[in-house]
């Protein structure tokens, strides 16, 4: 017996990352604060550079705030040398604390999933190496 | 120099919708904001359109602040108004958030009609009470008609002081289920969420 996706909802795996990638993204934004303060602008170079995270510039603004607000980050005005100011994150000790936590949990999480994953894993890399999907199948006659 | 109509509508539109934000974050807000867009355009050579392309509709950032801010102030008070308006959000925001709204509007409600039964008896003591016949319960609250013998009303003058107890209790359980489901949310959010963001995620 084989379980199949519901063939309602052809955009569903797309949604599914978009959440995914979304919920990661505190955690990468106090990850890319972990050497040194950064403004606005270099946190989202930053996690383009280093992930695909960020979906959309806006949703990156709002989580500094809630961050700052519950304590994990700190802000200052610094002025640039040609011109405005930039508003500097950096962590705060709770915020340092908080993202360690943050690391361990996500590792565990991560490396179990990943065990669980290989099998599915494996199977899709030998059912793309095989010329047509349907080779896959044989294993039942 | 950026000056132009396009930056002011998105300013502006952003000014207008942070709302309830107080001053001081909001000038802070659009600030932030309107640096991150001198600086793209400055850097990246982009146009100004595709830089406010990527920041997102103005109502759509704008929101964001505001969830935060409903989500933070409810998850720290016991007024029942705010944990409504902050349990609605969440119902927005995935299954188990529909969940919490469902039983928070049930918890209320069935706390308040205690409440309001308490005060009744005050006013209907006959009409008001708990009604037991053959050791099985018939009916309770504040009833128009009265159950007819062999039924009894068994609570007395007790039904009061129980009614209010009970009433309250209600209510304040139900206030902290809600904050305990917005500040676990929050946690979630912060970790690994797959289903409370659906409704930010767009």
């Amino acid at each position: 017996m084989r379980f199949r996706a519901r063939p309602t909802d052809p955009e569903t795996p797309d949604r599914w990352e978009a959440q995914l990638r979304k919920g990661a993204l505190e955690m990468a934004a106090l990850a890319s604060l972990w050497s040194g303060r950064l403004y606005g602008l270099e946190i989202i170079r930053f996690l383009e550079g280093q992930s695909q995270l960020v979906l959309s510039e806006g949703t990156i603004y709002p989580i500094l705030n809630r961050l700052k607000a519950d304590g994990l980050l700190t802000s200052e005005w610094v002025e640039a040398e040609a011109g405005h100011p930039r508003k500097y994150y950096s962590l705060t000790d709770t915020g340092r604390r908080r993202l360690m936590q943050m690391a361990q949990a996500w590792a565990s999480f991560a490396g179990g999933l990943s065990h669980l994953l290989n099998p599915v894993l494996n199977h899709s890399a030998f059912v793309s190496s095989t010329e047509s999907p349907q080779e896959a199948h044989h294993d039942h006659e | 120099m950026i000056t132009n109509r396009e930056l002011e509508n998105y300013m502006s539109s952003l000014q207008h919708d942070l709302g309830p934000i107080t001053l001081n974050d909001r000038e802070e807000i659009l600030r932030e904001i309107s640096a991150h867009i001198r600086d793209s355009v400055e850097q990246s050579g982009a146009s100004l359109e595709a830089v406010l392309a990527r920041l997102g509709p103005a109502p759509e950032l704008a929101a964001q602040y505001r969830d935060g801010l409903l989500m933070r102030k409810a998850s720290r008070s016991f007024s029942p108004l705010l944990l409504l308006r902050a349990s609605v959000r969440l119902a927005t925001k995935g299954v188990s958030g529909i969940v919490v709204f469902f039983a928070a509007i049930f918890g209320y409600l069935i706390g308040g009609g205690f409440v309001l039964s308490a005060f009744a008896k005050c006013v209907f003591p006959a009409h008001t009470g708990v009604w037991i016949s053959d050791g099985k319960l018939i009916s309770s609250g504040t009833l128009f008609y009265i159950p007819p013998p062999p039924a009894q009303e068994v609570a007395g003058w007790l039904y009061l002081p129980t009614a209010l107890v009970l009433g309250s209790v209600l209510i304040l359980f139900t206030s902290f289920v809600i904050r305990r489901s917005l500040s676990i949310s929050r946690l979630v959010q912060e970790k690994l969420d797959f289903t409370e963001s659906a409704g930010a995620a767009r």
